[in-house]
């Protein structure tokens, strides 16, 4: 890759960076934050011979309350910008506090939620999350805006169900029950700037001591977040305890379809989420119950 | 001398004010007229013959000044065993061989023109097991020395070995006995600041180079071979050392990309900088070793130990750097980390199809007092001994002489055991914590402190040049390379010559200008360059005191005119000069040279910045330039007898840690670490710590976190996200480190090297602490959680439930 | 075809022109000459070449130089006013054994920068949040966590505020 074989395009509205990438086909690539973009281009995984920037897109800023109560978070949101959000640390904070473990610092404050989402790399840190709260993704084509329940968002590694002239504006998490709680655990095998070996997304909805609602979201062990049904089977309905979470913990782990890398085999993968799952369950009912803390917390 | 004035205080280093504001100069940051750019063609296979290179699309790039291959450069040979060759010819013997090299205009160019090279291969059959290549019909990786002879197997020819006593017998003589083989992965030395060199030919052809080098002058002696294989015997090399982004051992050999930009600038006619990037630094130079360490200790009933039995296998990969040479360093925990009566040591190693390794700060003692020490504490278990206890019955002490021959001059090993226990509540907690899944362990070591000599000469030499001002300027051929050389050389010189320490300025190094040093390496950089300046410190403080003998009385005379003209009541100090001033008179501190009979009156102190004048400006004057060349009182060890005192002085410690272990998920947490050092006497604290701190954290990367993953010989991690050196948020527990003074006679001002030792103990503590926290014994280095997982798995198949 | 870019550099309005491909710090060092921003893996996994733009720090290995248009940005260049010495927290960094080989040093005194910034204040744990991006091979970091906290001391005592 050459620095000056690229050209770099600034479009100013949605309609315009739709219509570029159309017009300039393949070859040609959204890039938002570019923390992912840009060393895959270096190191050949992707080529491009136009870059059409949404820096410029406003419309794709901010995080807002929709009259429905539900939390819309722009797409060229920075993951900084998530994770310290007032309105997403109120709303969901469990996504907050997901996000807030991702990468370091330089990197949640470059990288954006649409690019985590839109890149698709499956051991992404925001996704099993959202995909837990039943979030949507929104997409545009200059024309007309799409809907698309996160669980469908991904199809593949790298690989999501938008089309390559669409542009995601933004991710739509419906308002919380009473009731509710969300845990996102990842295990990594260094403190700091570390990619997760697995990670486990759980979310409840308790009403009177019993769980309403359960969703457990894998990550980083399968090709896309995977929800676990078995899960949420085997608890609705129940008071949760040490016996049913070691179940659950089982249930996750042979759901699990985790490949040997070099950041752990397979077999231990699947020890991990299911010690993950336990460890997410039992958080967000501890934070349903209102008992559980943030990792957040005590930092401003 | 009089008391110390600048030694044991925090005086911050001299090279940080430039490196806070981005102003010092790394060898990326340099750059030349008319520069060109090199970059290198890597082999795509371990073991291959290379059936044919075509260049032609690579020189016809816009841009490309040169391309080279092994057919088109005279050969250039290197290596500690002259089995490299800078381009590589016919063949290929691991992933990295250099076999092209592209000279651009443009950094980006010179990428693009390497892709266009194509190379045909033809694979050959390839080894990547070193016990596998010891096998008889295990493909030879080089089928001929670099003299031409037949090869017959790819054992090395350097034998290290070491035998005292009767080991048969001491083994049927001990209670107890006990036996382990211990492994260490490849390790990526991951200096920040990437590898690299520029090169440029005068119109005379004399070879000026600027090198991320720890060994310049042995680096020019090397650099000098490759221009007489290009024709140029006898033109001037002259290595520079600009600021360097940290070196761990890098530097101790020279490489094939310092020899190809040569080749390239010699071709071009220009100056030609070759950079790594980190993904060539991971994949392109040459780790640290890996190795396997079967080792066999036993004690009688009181826990003395009887004998102790090594053999390591050591990986050389394809090619050999000084790296080799590890096992002479490995003799010195064999022999003598305890007192052992009986001792047994062999290392082999093992050409095989891996990338090539060097030397990494330690250089062979952290493999080897991985294994010991680990095996110690098993020894302990099995005689039903405290771990510390059996340390300390059988501790070294001053005096001794080991079976290597080593001789003790000063040891404080008793004292930083017994510092480490105390801090770590040894007797509260160990064995006490396991519900808690809570462990403490400890281990020691002895490294060499005093130099280490393992070439024909140990020295070191100085220069201190005065100059009109009364500055001193120093030139060293040791290199400053992160570690705080600077910083011992100002307070050594501000303290030996009597000079302020802001009037001591350091010389870049550069073999033009700086007298001969062997390198900088075996914690070996503060002690031997402060040995050398004390010796000319004192040659320059009897010439000053000389010269002060002719011309104090009358510079003293001026003082007191001037103060009078200042101010007409004042009185002349009620002091009678002797008649005759002798050079013992005198001495000399913060710059000023005065009676040691009067040393507080203003008006009867000099500044050396006017003797220095008075010396230089006058009929038949003179100039103060002193040199020293200091080479300890050494012997070269005979290796294959495995006996010679190769250090002045042997530095001790010891370190402890305690941890936490997650059993289901296997994650280790470190909830402290002791680090008590022999270090001498403290020069510098705060740099002293800061070296610590530093060997403290690779140790700790070694002991959980790092490894280079290979298959078949390809590094399948090159980069921070996957090497995973530690980062801030792992360090997060407290680390207490203290300091043993032994004030040893040998060394400057007392001080020991300690460059490395805070490296050397620290995994086999953490492995200690883990079996203390659940009773897994993990002896396969990093120490991983799904290692730890494995291990308590299978012994839960094993217990009967 | 250039990209022209008319930026804030270290406070000064700052025109340049770039290859559309090019890096923040391509810009920051090839183009415009300011190597102490540091290259040491090129792909946002040491944090080496950490700059802030517009108060963030970002790696600007990672950071599309187009990108910068219109926004400030500062480099280690830009904190010691010249004439004035070393900055409170590059003073602490040298004072408080915080550098060896001093590769990190530019990107790591950044890092801290933005966080003192927003907080003059913080916790030992926010200060290793706010560097875990930022790898330092030589020290441990001790020093320099000491450092932040010793530069956080003296920057709240010269704004007037009381020191604990």
């Amino acid at each position: 890759m050459r620095v000056d074989d690229f050209v770099y395009h600034r479009p100013d509205s949605v309609a315009q960076a739709v219509a570029l990438l159309k017009q300039l086909g393949q070859g040609a690539h959204f890039i938002a934050g570019g923390t992912d973009l840009l060393p895959d281009l270096k190191r050949g995984r992707e080529s491009a011979r136009h870059l059409v920037a949404l820096g410029g897109l406003e419309d794709l800023r901010g995080v807002h309350r929709q009259d429905d109560g539900s939390l819309r978070i722009g797409a060229l949101c920075t993951l900084a910008e998530v994770a310290t959000s007032p309105l997403v640390r109120e709303a969901f904070p469990a996504l907050a506090e997901a996000t807030g473990m991702l990468g370091a610092a330089q990197i949640r404050n470059q990288g954006t939620l649409g690019g985590n989402f839109c890149r698709a790399v499956p051991c992404a840190d925001t996704p099993p999350i959202c995909l837990a709260a039943d979030a949507r993704v929104l997409l545009t084509d200059g024309q007309r805006e799409r809907s698309v329940p996160a669980r469908e968002f991904f199809v593949g590694p790298r690989e999501t169900c938008r089309r390559s002239e669409e542009v995601m504006t933004a991710l739509v998490v419906a308002p919380q029950p009473e009731g509710s709680g969300a845990c996102y655990q990842r295990f990594t095998l260094r403190g700091g700037l570390a990619l997760a070996v697995a990670s486990v997304a759980a979310r409840v909805v308790l009403a009177a001591g019993r769980l309403e609602h359960v969703d457990v979201v894998l990550g980083a062990v399968a090709p896309v977040p995977l929800p676990v049904e078995a899960c949420s089977r085997l608890l609705v309905g129940k008071a949760l305890d040490e016996e049913l979470l070691e179940q659950a913990g089982q249930a996750a782990a042979e759901a699990a379809q985790p490949i040997t890398d070099i950041r752990g085999s397979m077999e231990y993968r699947r020890e991990i989420v299911a010690v993950l799952t336990r460890r997410a369950l039992s958080e967000a009912v501890a934070r349903a119950e209102g008992r559980g803390r943030y990792r957040w917390e005590g930092l401003r | 001398m009089s008391s110390l004035r600048h030694i044991g205080r925090d005086l911050p280093r001299p090279d940080a004010p430039d490196k806070a504001t981005g102003k010092a100069l790394y060898i990326c940051d340099l750059s030349l007229p008319g520069m060109l750019h090199g970059k290198i063609k890597f082999s795509e296979h371990a073991s291959a013959r290379i059936v044919h290179i075509d260049t032609s699309k690579a020189e016809r790039l816009p841009g490309v000044r040169a391309v080279l291959t092994g057919e088109n450069v005279p050969e250039v040979r290197f290596g500690f065993m002259r089995d490299n060759l800078a381009l590589k010819k016919g063949r290929v013997r691991q992933f990295r061989d250099e076999i092209a090299a592209v000279a651009a205009t443009d950094p980006d160019i010179a990428a693009e023109a390497v892709e266009l090279i194509e190379v045909e291969y033809e694979p050959l059959p390839a080894v990547f097991c070193p016990r596998q290549a010891l096998e008889e019909d295990a493909p030879l990786v080089h089928e001929r020395d670099a003299s031409g002879r037949p090869r017959k197997s790819n054992r090395l020819a350097l034998e290290v070995g070491h035998a005292t006593g009767d080991l048969a017998a001491a083994r049927a003589a001990s209670r107890h006995v006990v036996e382990g083989e211990f492994t260490t992965p490849l390790i990526q030395q991951s200096c920040m600041g990437t590898a690299g060199c520029i090169a440029r030919f005068d119109a005379r052809d004399n070879l000026t180079l600027w090198a991320k080098t720890q060994i310049p002058f042995l680096a020019q002696r090397d650099f000098r071979g490759a221009l007489a294989a290009m024709g140029l015997a006898g033109r001037e090399c002259r290595v520079i050392v600009p600021t360097l982004g940290g070196a761990f051992g890098t530097g101790l050999d020279t490489h094939a990309y310092e020899y190809i930009a040569i080749l390239l600038a010699h071709r071009t006619g220009r100056p030609v900088k070759i950079l790594y990037d980190r993904r060539e630094e991971f994949a392109c130079l040459s780790p640290r070793q890996s190795s396997v360490v079967h080792v066999e200790q036993g004690c009688d009933e009181n826990g003395k130990l009887t004998f102790r039995d090594v053999r390591v296998l050591q990986d050389n990969g394809a090619y050999t750097s000084w790296g080799a040479t590890y096992p002479s360093v490995m003799l010195l925990p064999a022999t003598s980390l305890y007192q052992v009566p009986v001792v047994s040591f062999r290392a082999d190693i093992v050409y095989t199809n891996n990338t090539y390794c060097q030397a990494m700060r330690g250089y062979g003692n952290p493999e080897l007092t991985w294994a010991i020490e680990s095996n110690l504490d098993e020894l302990a278990e099995v005689a039903g001994i405290d771990a510390l206890d059996l340390r300390r019955i059988n501790v070294n002490r001053p005096g001794e002489v080991t079976p290597m021959g080593l001789k003790v001059t000063s040891c404080g090993l008793e004292q930083c055991l017994e510092t480490v226990g105390r801090k770590l509540r040894w007797s509260e907690r160990r064995g006490k914590q396991r519900g808690k899944r809570r462990g403490v362990g400890l281990a020691s070591l002895v490294h060499v402190g005093g130099g280490g000599r393992i070439y024909r000469s140990d020295g070191s030499g100085v220069i201190l040049r005065f100059d009109d001002y009364g500055n001193v300027h120093v030139s060293t051929g040791a290199v400053e390379m992160g570690q705080g050389l600077h910083a011992a050389l100002v307070v050594g010189v501000a303290e030996a010559v009597g000079v302020r320490p802001e009037q001591v300025f350091i010389n870049q190094t550069d073999t033009a200008t700086c007298p001969w040093d062997v390198g900088t390496h075996a914690s070996r950089g503060a002690y031997m360059a402060l040995s050398a300046v004390m010796i000319a410190a004192k040659k320059a403080r009897e010439k000053i005191f000389r010269f002060a003998a002719g011309a104090f009385a009358g510079e003293v005379g001026r003082n007191i005119e001037k103060r009078r003209k200042k101010n007409p009541d004042y009185r002349p100090p009620d002091f009678d000069l002797p008649a005759s001033l002798e050079p013992e008179h005198f001495d000399l501190a913060d710059g000023e040279v005065f009676l040691t009979a009067a040393p507080d009156d203003p008006a009867l102190r000099v500044g050396l910045d006017r003797l220095l004048r008075a010396m230089h400006f006058c009929r038949g004057g003179d100039m103060l330039t002193v040199e020293a060349f200091y080479d300890p009182p050494t012997e070269l060890p005979d290796w294959q007898k495995g006996r010679g005192n190769m250090s002045a002085t042997y530095a001790y410690g010891a370190q402890g840690a305690a941890v936490e272990v997650d059993t289901d998920t296997g994650e280790v947490t470190l909830l402290g670490v002791v680090a008590v050092h022999d270090v001498g006497r403290v020069l510098n604290r705060q740099t002293l710590e800061g070296q610590i701190y530093g060997a403290l954290a690779q140790g700790i990367g070694y002991a959980l976190y790092e490894e280079i993953l290979t298959e078949r010989g390809r590094i399948l991690n090159p980069g921070f996200t996957d090497y995973k050196i530690p980062t801030v948020a792992e360090m997060a527990f407290p680390i207490e480190v203290e300091f043993v003074e032994t004030n040893d006679e040998q060394g400057p001002f007392g001080a020991k090297g300690v460059g490395e030792p805070g490296l050397v103990p620290t995994a086999p503590a953490i492995a200690n602490a883990i079996y203390d926290a659940i009773g897994v014994r993990i002896r396969d280095l990093p120490i991983t959680p799904e290692k730890i997982l494995a291990a308590l798995a299978t012994r839960a198949e094993r217990k009967p439930r | 075809m250039k990209i022209p870019l008319d930026f804030q550099l270290n406070g000064h309005p700052t025109t340049a022109e770039v290859h559309p491909g090019a890096r923040l710090i391509d810009l920051l060092r090839d183009t415009l000459g300011l190597t102490g921003t540091k290259e040491g893996c090129g792909e946002g996994e040491c944090g080496a070449c950490t700059v802030l733009v517009d108060g963030r720090p970002v790696n600007s290995c990672l950071f599309p130089a187009p990108e910068v248009d219109g926004s400030e940005v500062v480099t280690i260049e830009g904190l010691a006013e010249p004439g004035q010495g070393l900055s409170i927290l590059q003073q602490a960094f040298v004072e408080g054994g915080a550098i060896q080989c001093g590769f990190c040093s530019p990107g790591m005194i950044l890092a801290a920068k933005a966080l003192l910034d927003r907080n003059p204040d913080p916790e030992e744990g926010e200060i290793r949040r706010a560097l875990a991006g930022n790898l330092c091979r030589c020290t441990g970091y001790v020093q320099i966590v000491g450092a932040v906290r010793a530069a956080s001391r003296k920057l709240r005592a010269s704004a007037g505020e009381e020191v604990r």
